[in-house]
């Protein structure tokens, strides 16, 4: 039925992702291994900036406060741009590379913009740690004294943009030659969907050079000053986290088909129209960051509210296109057990481990994520710690576990070695999600109470709740939590980057496949369940938000506030 | 092909990326419901605010110029200052009496919004808050609880926030440059609420606040 499912090798042997891989160019696998490498240290100082700052949220550090403010700028800066951009250049090259099959096409280019990232990434950690705080937005009126600081930190983005626009024009470049050629037919769904994953990329560092370059031209005294950052951020902003979210589905579906050689069930069509829906259902979903936006006219604001309830259509379909495929696989083949039939999933592979435990927090995320969007709710939760306490289910225990995953499977194809001690590896995500749970229960509890985000000292001089402190404490033990077991997976992902040598043992994998027939006679319920516990759990969190803000010894009309 | 069970077609598996629409069903129990249809839609307690529906607009106070505020600020602040250092609207007028003649001849547009006329009226009476690095004024606020007050925000240099702690949670409320936010509140509890900015806006943003104390 798809496409994808035609070239497979026998069960047990390298996959069509593998052996694709480890046949590249050698000119390719170099360019490849620099971006993981270069992706990996912006994982690791952003790791280390994650944990100082959590220990020092918890009152267990105590820091000047501009050094604090630093701090959570590497943090920032380090993890949510240059972590997760250069692994999607790297995870967009390379799958390309993979779908073309004889490596990058117009590779002079993927070479230029890998080259300008990395200035990027210099410019913008060296001016993070020296110079004037400036929180990984840079918004540029907290340096209004301080152009020199603005300006670099804008160029840094700058030159991360353009080497991202470079990359996804090799990418798409990459995708398309084997159709110039004649090679190939139709875009398989992988095909699709790096297309569109790509162009979105190029939209985005659009959106970045119309949000950073004012704030360069006026440090160099070429423009004026850019007092309307905070919009032309928030557009950008909401673009630049729905980006990993669709490359993460896409590494769930390369990797579901890696594991278990299973492909949609549904066919390559239904997918591609998810991933074209990303383009459709992303960018006007926006609005709900802007809720507390004393300018925000009436009509925007329910206009907003509505869309933003449409914002998680694209990630609820690729997941039940993935659960309900693999589970009518498992059931053909004789899998029973309501939920049973996920014991035959590969979990001693640690990838299939961090993918399995990346959709649980993808459904705790998007749990909180709703909670937030309600426009009558934010002005009760919008800049607490409400917000850091549920995104980082999506930013570690979705995204970076994901893009972990990938490298756990195609670093070994790419360098020839193996993965270093799986069986310690694919216990880490469990410990990773239990960090995780201690820290968003606490962190979201703190925000419902009203502790701010991005402020060290939660005492006020005595007058802030005793239980804020609390809190805080428990998010630096969820925080340690998560960051010891991410810091082992790093660890074992680093060493399979550097790893030569072939070791026997292989991470397993199973092979699923069927032919098309009798796959879907029986029930899959375990999708539609999922969904249905989410929307439980959403209304339980939606509820107790309400009646809080309704038990509040105040009645208020305006600013920010459905009127 | 074989008959598909329905929870593996197409259309099924379509509906479930919908699912969290769903959610539309808790907004509208709490008359939060962005389009009118859901039940009671408005009206219920849950959004009292939006009982304000009728007069449009929004949170900007339409019309008051930065100028404007930073005029009616000062005048605020220094009509009601007290020996403390506190503000208090509700300060007796006798105790100010120069000032109290002032005020009905002072050519203030808002002289029938004064807390002493407001009370007997049940308008609102209008209060003036700045927000600057990093500090608020008037740093301590005296109220009264019942009464209605028209909170006039502006933050003076770059964005801040001007949230209100109120014990179980916060009202969080973000500030821009120039920008006079209007807010309609009324504290329903006597006691003391911390004033706080929520938006990182410099090295002593953790220091930022300021108290209101309703009597
Ligand atoms: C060791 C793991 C990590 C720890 C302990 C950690 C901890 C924290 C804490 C405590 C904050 C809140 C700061 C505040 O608002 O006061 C924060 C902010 C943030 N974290 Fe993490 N984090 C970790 C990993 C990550 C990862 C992997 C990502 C993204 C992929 C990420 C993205 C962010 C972002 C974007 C912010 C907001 C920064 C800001 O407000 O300026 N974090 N992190
Ligand atoms: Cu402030």
């Amino acid at each position: 039925m798809d496409t994808l499912s035609t070239s497979f090798a026998p069960a047990g042997a390298t996959s069509r992702l593998t052996a694709r891989v480890a046949s590249l160019p050698s000119a390719d696998k170099a360019l490849l291994a620099l971006l993981f490498g270069a992706a990996l240290l912006a994982l690791v100082l952003g790791l280390v900036g994650g944990a100082v700052t959590a220990l020092a949220r918890a009152g267990a550090l105590t820091f000047l406060p501009d050094d604090a403010y630093r701090i959570l700028t590497l943090h920032g800066v380090s993890v949510f741009f240059y972590w997760l951009y250069l692994i999607q250049a790297a995870l967009l090259l390379v799958l390309a590379a993979a779908e073309n099959g004889r490596g990058l096409a117009l590779r002079p280019l993927a070479w230029t913009g890998a080259a300008l990232m990395l200035a990027g990434f210099g410019v913008s950690e060296w001016i993070s740690a020296t110079g004037t705080p400036l929180l990984y937005d840079g918004s540029p009126e907290l340096a209004a004294d301080d152009p020199r600081s603005v300006g670099v930190f804008a160029l840094g983005y700058l030159l991360l943009s353009a080497g991202l626009v470079a990359s996804a024009v090799c990418g798409i470049a990459t995708v398309l030659q084997p159709r110039l050629r004649g090679e190939a037919g139709e875009f398989t769904s992988i095909g699709f969907a790096l297309f569109a994953w790509a162009g979105f990329l190029v939209v985005s560092a659009i959106a970045a050079t119309n949000a950073f370059l004012p704030g360069l031209l006026w440090a160099l005294g070429a423009g004026p000053f850019p007092a309307d950052h905070g919009t032309e951020w928030h557009i950008l902003f909401h673009n630049l986290h729905y980006l990993p979210l669709m490359a993460a589905v896409l590494v769930w579906y390369v990797l579901s088909e890696h594991l278990t050689g299973v492909t949609s069930i549904h066919g390559p069509r239904l997918s591609k129209i998810v991933f074209a829906a990303y383009l459709v259902f992303v960018p006007p979903t926006s609005l709900y960051h802007m809720f507390l936006e004393p300018n925000l006219s009436e009509s925007v604001r329910v206009v907003g509210s509505l869309l933003s309830l449409f914002v998680s259509v694209p990630t609820l379909a690729a997941f039940a296109i993935i659960v309900s495929s693999l589970e009518a696989s498992a059931r053909a083949r004789g899998a029973t057990g309501f939920f049973g039939w996920m014991q035959g999933l590969p979990w001693r592979n640690p990838a299939m481990a961090n993918m399995g435990w990346a959709a649980v927090n993808m459904m705790i995320g998007i749990t909180f994520a709703f909670v937030l969007i309600q426009e009558k709710l934010a002005p009760m939760l919008s800049d607490t710690f409400f917000v850091p306490g549920y995104f980082h289910f999506f930013a570690v225990g979705v995204l970076t576990q994901t893009f972990l995953a990938a490298l756990m499977v195609i670093l070994p194809a790419l360098g020839g070695g193996s993965l270093w001690r799986p069986d310690l590896l694919r216990r880490m995500p469990a410990v990773v999600t239990i960090g995780l749970l201690i820290f968003g229960a606490a962190g979201i509890t703190a925000g419902f109470m009203g502790v701010p985000r991005r402020v060290f000292d939660v005492g006020y001089g005595g007058m802030a709740p005793a239980a804020w402190p609390l809190l805080m404490a428990l998010v630096g033990v969820g925080a340690t939590i998560f960051a010891i077991a991410i810091s082992v997976t790093v660890y074992g992902v680093v060493r399979t980057l550097l790893s030569l040598r072939p070791s026997g043992g292989q991470a397993p994998v199973v092979d699923w496949r069927t032919g098309s027939r009798g796959v879907c006679a029986v029930p899959a319920w375990t999708g539609p369940l999922s969904v249905a516990a989410l929307i439980a759990a959403m209304y339980v969190f939606t509820i107790v938000a309400f009646q809080l803000i309704q038990s509040l010894p105040i009645i208020a009309i305006g600013g920010g506030h459905g009127h | 092909m074989s008959e598909r069970h329905f929870t593996t077609r197409r259309g099924f598996i379509a509906a479930l990326g919908f699912g969290a629409v769903s959610l539309y069903g808790a907004w509208a129990a709490y008359g939060a419901a962005p389009l009118p249809f859901g039940g009671h839609s408005g009206h219920k307690d849950a959004a009292r605010e939006t009982d304000a529906d009728g007069h449009g607009g929004h949170g900007a106070a339409e019309g008051m110029a930065p100028e404007e505020f930073r005029f009616e600020h000062d005048f605020f602040v220094r009509k009601y200052a007290q020996k403390d250092g506190s503000v208090n609207p509700h300060a007796d007028a006798d105790a100010h009496g120069h000032e109290g003649d002032a005020h009905g001849g002072h050519g203030h547009a808002d002289a029938g919004h004064g807390p002493g006329a407001a009370t007997a009226s049940g308008e609102p009476a209008d209060l003036y808050l700045m927000a600057q690095k990093f500090a608020y004024s008037p740093d301590v606020l005296r109220l009264k609880a019942g009464q209605a007050y028209r909170f006039r925000m502006m933050a003076d240099d770059i964005t801040h926030g001007a949230s209100i702690q109120l014990g179980s949670a916060s009202r969080i409320i973000r500030l821009r440059p120039n920008v006079v936010t209007e807010q309609t509140i009324t504290f329903t509890k006597p006691g003391e609420y911390l004033v706080y900015c929520t938006v990182y806006c410099g090295q002593a943003h953790d220091a930022m606040h300021g108290r209101i104390v309703v009597g």
